[in-house]
């Protein structure tokens, strides 16, 4: 056993964990970060990506000790329902999400994108959440909402 | 908010933001594996090793000796060890289906992964050491895993009375005058895969010992109805059991049987203790139920002119080791046998065979879907063979309104598939050039009819009930689970058009058995046809309360009311207007119910003639086309789908987001199934037990869709809305199947077309000498 | 299914690094953990200890190098493919690094282990072995170089002793025309089914100066097809040729047939992809 501390969507968190315990299991039964899915843990569906410093990232094939000293964003920690990140909001806007169970994973790829690519293409949000696994929507208005928000988030004052 | 597209609806046919969507993006939503509860213990399930094996005896001692291990059940602790599925009007040699399933495996499993054992304690590793340490001991018997092998008089029998479990067939005409008719035949035979569901969120759930003794499962289920099978299985009144499944993280047909309910429900009423059980993705592939995969013999013959005169088709579908909802599917694939196409004489035999392979049971296009691959792919070889236009061809066959299909059902509302065909030819566009050298380009075009809502002589009905809150606000109270299609969201815009709100003032409780009026099942396409129509009817009842009370608090007749922008007022004079709030409080004082409460009963019909098929058996059918273009890599087999538009009448869009949504994840699905997937069973043991073999479109396998919405408002649900869900599926497969065709002149006779069947095809038809 | 327990050890410096495994013969050293802890979760492996060397700045970091690269073995795939100097020094490499599983798992997959776990597709393995890679190992007695190729020994078998790590890839400067293509099954996450990397580089006149075909999923390890190279050096890239050497190279594939793929195709599927990659070099220049 050992205790870590990391940021959780920046906010300074200390938990005992076992070594072979993973990111994702830690999340899920410990922090009580259910907004983070299970899948199939073994980095096939994406459902469980987590930002780990500045990368997406799956948290099933990492291992809670891992992040020790570091910052782990959760799709919680995008934005608020209040004050939502502009690619929650298009996502709800154009109907990205059907069942929503690939949708955190989703949404911390994407978010990854645009802090790179802030101008990414309909092909580079593609690329994108190619490891994220939707059985619903046929990806289309994903990519239309990724899109838009790509555009507000370009528009909007620094 | 009074009409703004001018379309005679308020937000009908809007393009309204989900409610539920807010939840899932904040990572909100509570799934099935969401919920801790004090004490939980965690579940595992002991699954058989064998796919045919008789147990000589299980030992648990080991299993019950690790720490935290709190219940280690055989199917000898199980109080009735059965669950039933009933199949109607299967009378011939099989006799009324009594179709029944073991809970735990009791002496023989009869595939691989069989439950033989359940396991709860203190933690999950401890249960996982459990689950490993439960010695069962086999002895392996001879197993059969091809259907037409099972078929045999010396196939080792899965059941005493043989191995077939459904005959149907249908009688139409005079096959062999319609074939001395034809210039023309076509005969091939087709074969389709097995196919998981794939949903994302795997079988879970939670349960609890609720108040007054009640067992209670926060399950991941299409059917909350199930709560009656883990009564039966537990020996107690159908009360005691509560089934809450109101958001479900994908389902397609794959929770539909039960799951992990009666799992839960068993170690919940032994140890008293919470309990979680929720399936590994090995565990949600290997257990049931999949898709089934088909063998199809068809024969079509036509006229030189193009005139359809004569198919006979054989039918065989694999049930797997048991026969959950086969005999279903399998007379859904009879009713779609021929397609929407006008045919004189035809005949049709199907069977529905128990093997050692994995069960199979309901999928999105429930039986449908592996015939319009047959018949889809037939059709574009008779336009060949005629040297016709696919498009021409098809549309000098299509039934029409007032005509019959094979099995005699008369098409009683709008048929509108020459539109969708030439829709979906023309949204293609002017072809792409190959991408480089040995790429081919090509298209492909399939329509389909699929039925929506259950079959007419099952009696089916949904409830909703519905209330004006004291704030004025609105709740809607009905049992539909909601599987991700939009279903509470679009009760809500059912609601909200009736009474002229908002959507953000109305509430909904879906998919509680104890809470929520039964709505029925999330499947068969049925709930925006019947929750809707329930819905529709308990909120036309409260919007005749309101116009009355406001009638007369305005002493105004009752047919000058408006409800409009959450206010009621008189048409005649708009000065006084009353908020719903007020209107609740006058309700309550002229002692007015401010609810209702209303049952929606589907119109039903006889039981189908047996011995000719000839019969309604569905409420009504989805048309529709998808046209696609494919670019192929002539030398490895590689198929890339490059366009796909598709085109259905699916008579009113409550929500054409909701609606698109549909059809982009079918030709998805559909992209999976014609290319990519299929669960690929080697005597019985799959190969393919995760994600990494078993291989699911991703965003980079599916182009942009391009939808096209007809309204005919012909349809049976509100407004005359038909069901899209699963008819988005159907068409896909074999379109691409054409296209391929098309691009390389190959025809892939059995899905999914892999870059190796494609390469095996060509080679075979090279090496066959020229015709 | 939860992983099994194990001890788990992070390190600072491969000095540490090496020591550690070196005194742990159950030790395994872990980079990015897409492979092993699936191995771990699927109990192909169980290790007692796990040494992280996922923060070891001796492993970071791409560099160019007389001409050609330096990569080190901590480097993530997505570094890879974000890199400028892969792009123009070694683009069958940036190629493979695209197509290497998905997005997210690009960026935990390193290099170093994609080379240690020495799958017989290992995606960035087939455009190294045709770039005529060579790989460092660093371990407790210090480091040694040697080339790709005998760096391989079978499937997940390497020469990599108790102890090692791979510290770099090295990359001699890379003339001609370099060309990868994965057969997978799909676009995204794919799985060899028979990948081809080549590089070709020719004379003035347009004879064939040097040859590369490196071929993976189609033998018990990641190779070179030898007797298809010599047979293009010197020679002008006729058609002929090019089915000659493309025949040459199918057979000495050894493929097998599994859930992916029957040998008999992935034999064609040789043939064909190196005839293709070779038809791309263009006649007369480099």
């Amino acid at each position: 056993m050992r205790t870590i501390e990391f940021a959780l969507n920046g906010e300074r968190t200390r938990v005992t964990v076992e070594p072979h315990e993973t990111l994702l299991a830690v999340l899920r039964q410990r922090l009580a970060a259910t907004e983070v899915k299970s899948g199939c843990e073994r980095g096939d569906c994406g459902a469980c990506a987590v930002m780990l410093d500045d990368k997406a990232i799956n948290s099933c094939l990492t291992l809670a000790v891992q992040v020790e000293g570091k910052a782990v964003l959760t799709v919680r920690g995008l934005g608020a329902p209040e004050a939502p990140h502009p690619l929650q909001a298009a996502f709800v806007e154009l109907g990205a999400a059907q069942c929503g169970i690939c949708i955190p994973g989703m949404l911390v790829s994407l978010y990854a994108l645009l802090r790179e690519h802030p101008r990414a293409t309909r092909r580079e949000i593609r690329e994108a959440i190619g490891g994220n696994l939707c059985r619903c929507t046929g990806y289309h208005k994903i990519v239309d909402a990724a899109e838009a928000a790509a555009r507000r988030l370009a528009a909007a004052p620094r | 908010m009074t009409d703004p597209s001018g379309s005679g609806f308020r937000v009908v046919g809007e393009r309204l933001p989900r409610p539920d969507a807010r939840d899932k993006v904040h990572g909100l939503l509570r799934y099935a594996d969401d919920l801790a509860l004090g004490g939980m213990l965690q579940a595992k399930v002991v699954r058989a090793i064998r796919p045919s094996a008789r147990i000589l005896g299980i030992d648990t001692s080991r299993a019950r000796a690790v720490p935290g291990v709190k219940c280690v059940l055989t199917a000898r602790n199980v109080p009735n060890n059965v669950l039933f599925s009933d199949v109607p009007g299967q009378t011939t040699t099989v006799g009324p289906l009594r179709a029944r399933t073991q809970v735990l495996a009791d002496d023989v499993v009869r595939y691989l992964g069989e439950a033989v054992a359940l396991v709860a304690a203190e933690t999950e590793e401890a249960a996982e050491e459990a689950a490993r340490l439960v010695a069962v001991e086999y002895v392996d018997l001879p197993g059969v895993y091809d259907p037409e092998a099972a078929m045999q008089p010396d196939a080792p029998p899965l059941e005493p009375t043989g191995n077939v479990i459904s005959r149907w067939k249908i009688r139409k005409g005079d096959v062999e005058a319609g074939f001395r008719e034809a210039d023309v035949v076509i005969a091939e035979t087709y074969r389709t895969g097995l196919i998981d569901h794939a949903f994302i969120e795997p079988e879970a759930g939670v349960g609890w010992l609720d108040d007054n003794g009640v067992v209670t499962l926060r399950v991941a289920t299409q059917v909350i109805e199930h709560f009656r099978d883990v009564a039966n299985v537990l020996g107690l009144p159908h009360s005691r059991v509560r089934i809450i499944a109101p958001y479900i993280g994908g389902g397609f047909g794959g929770k539909e049987d039960v799951t992990v309910e009666v799992f839960l429900g068993l170690l919940v009423w032994k140890t008293g203790r919470p309990v979680r059980l929720c399936y590994s993705r090995e565990e949600s592939i290997l257990s049931p139920t999949k898709r089934h995969p088909f063998v199809m013999k068809y024969r079509h013959g036509a006229r030189r002119d193009g005139t359809l005169v004569a198919l006979q088709v054989e039918l065989i579908s694999d049930a797997g080791g048991y026969a959950y909802l086969s005999p279903l599917t399998l007379l859904y694939a009879m009713v779609h046998a021929a397609g929407p196409y006008r045919i004189p004489h035809v005949r049709v035999d199907g069977v529905s065979v128990l093997t050692n392979n994995p069960p199979t049971s309901a999928f999105r296009g429930f039986g449908s879907a592996q015939p319009a691959f047959a018949y889809e792919s037939q059709m574009d070889a008779l336009a060949r063979a005629l040297g016709m236009d696919p498009l021409a061809f098809r549309e000098k066959n299509y039934l029409g309104k007032g005509e019959r299909l094979a099995s005699g059902q008369e098409l009683e509302t709008a048929v509108l598939l020459p539109e969708t065909a030439r829709r979906v030819w023309q949204a293609l566009g002017p072809p792409s050039a190959p991408s480089g050298p040995g790429k081919r380009v090509g298209r492909g075009l399939a329509s389909a009819l699929t039925a929506y809502g259950r079959i007419v002589w099952l009696h089916d009905w949904s409830s909703a009930w519905i209330e004006l809150q004291m704030d004025g606000t609105v709740l809607i109270r009905t049992g539909v689970p909601d599987i991700g299609g939009g279903q509470a969201a679009s009760l809500i815009q059912i609601a909200a058009e009736l009474l002229g709100v908002r959507q953000e003032e109305i509430a909904i409780h879906i998919g509680d058995s104890a809470l929520t009026p039964l709505a029925g099942t999330t499947t068969a396409t049925r709930q925006l046809y019947m929750s809707g129509s329930a819905v529709h009817k308990a909120a036309s009842e409260l919007r005749a309360t309101l116009v009355e009370q406001t009638a007369e608090l305005l002493q105004v007749p009752p047919a000058a009311v408006e409800l409009a922008d959450g206010m009621a007022y008189a048409r005649t004079n708009g000065e006084r207007k009353i908020s719903f709030k007020e209107l609740a409080a006058a309700c309550a004082r002229a002692h007015r119910s401010r609810s209702a409460f209303a049952i929606y009963q589907a119109p039903a019909g006889q039981v189908m003639d047996f011995e000719t098929g000839q019969g309604k058996v569905f409420p009504d059918f989805t048309f529709g086309s998808q046209a696609v273009e494919v670019e192929v890599d002539e030398t490895t087999g590689e198929v890339q789908v490059q366009r796909v538009a598709a085109c259905y009448d699916v008579g009113r869009a409550i929500n054409r987001n909701s609606v698109e949504g549909q059809i982009e994840g079918g030709v998805a699905m559909g992209i999976g199934y014609a290319l990519l997937e299929e669960d690929r069973v080697a005597a019985g043991i799959t190969q393919t037990p995760n994600l990494m073999t078993y291989l699911i479109p991703t965003a980079l396998d599916v182009p942009d869709v391009t939808s096209i919405i007809l309204e005919s408002g012909e349809g049976m649900g509100p407004w005359g809305a038909r069901g899209i869900g699963e008819p988005a599926l159907v068409p896909t497969a074999p379109a691409i199947a054409n296209a391929v065709f098309d691009a390389i002149g190959v025809r892939v006779t059995r899905l999914p077309i892999t870059p190796e069947r494609l390469w095996r095809a060509r080679q075979a038809q090279e090496a066959a000498p020229a015709r | 299914m939860l992983l099994p327990r194990f001890e788990y050890r992070h390190a600072t410096s491969l000095v540490q690094a090496t020591t550690l495994l070196a005194e742990n013969p159950e030790a395994r050293p872990l980079a990015g953990g897409t492979d092993l802890l699936v191995d771990l979760r699927e109990r192909r492996q169980t290790p007692r200890v796990l040494v992280d060397i996922g923060a070891l700045p001796e492993l970071a970091g791409i560099t160019a190098a007389d001409g050609g690269l330096a990569i080190g073995g901590g480097v993530t795939v997505g570094e890879l493919l974000a890199s400028s100097l892969v792009f123009e020094r070694a683009p069958a490499l940036r190629q493979a690094a695209h197509d290497f599983a998905d997005f997210l798992t690009r960026n935990r997959a390193t290099l170093g282990g994609n080379l240690a776990n020495a799958s017989p597709g290992a995606d960035l393995v087939i455009p190294l072995l045709a770039l005529d890679a060579r790989v460092v190992l660093a371990g407790p007695g210090g480091e040694r170089g040697l080339s790709l190729d005998g760096f391989l020994r079978g499937p997940r078998q390497t020469a990599l002793a108790a102890g090692e790590l791979v510290r770099a890839v090295v990359l001699p400067v890379a003339g001609g025309r370099q060309f990868f293509y994965k057969l997978g099954l799909k676009r995204g996450g794919a799985i060899a089914v028979v990948s081809v990397a080549t590089r070709v580089e020719l004379e003035g006149d347009g004879r064939c100066r040097a040859a590369a075909i490196a071929l993976g999923a189609v033998a018990p390890r990641p190779f070179r097809a030898s007797e298809a190279e010599a047979a293009l050096r010197g020679h002008v890239l006729t058609p002929d040729r090019i089915a000659h050497a493309a025949d040459l190279a199918a057979a000495a594939a050894r493929p097998i047939s599994d859930v992916r793929g029957g040998d008999d195709y992935r034999r064609a599927m040789v043939r064909a992809l190196v005839a293709r990659a070779l038809s791309l070099s263009p006649p007369g220049n480099g």
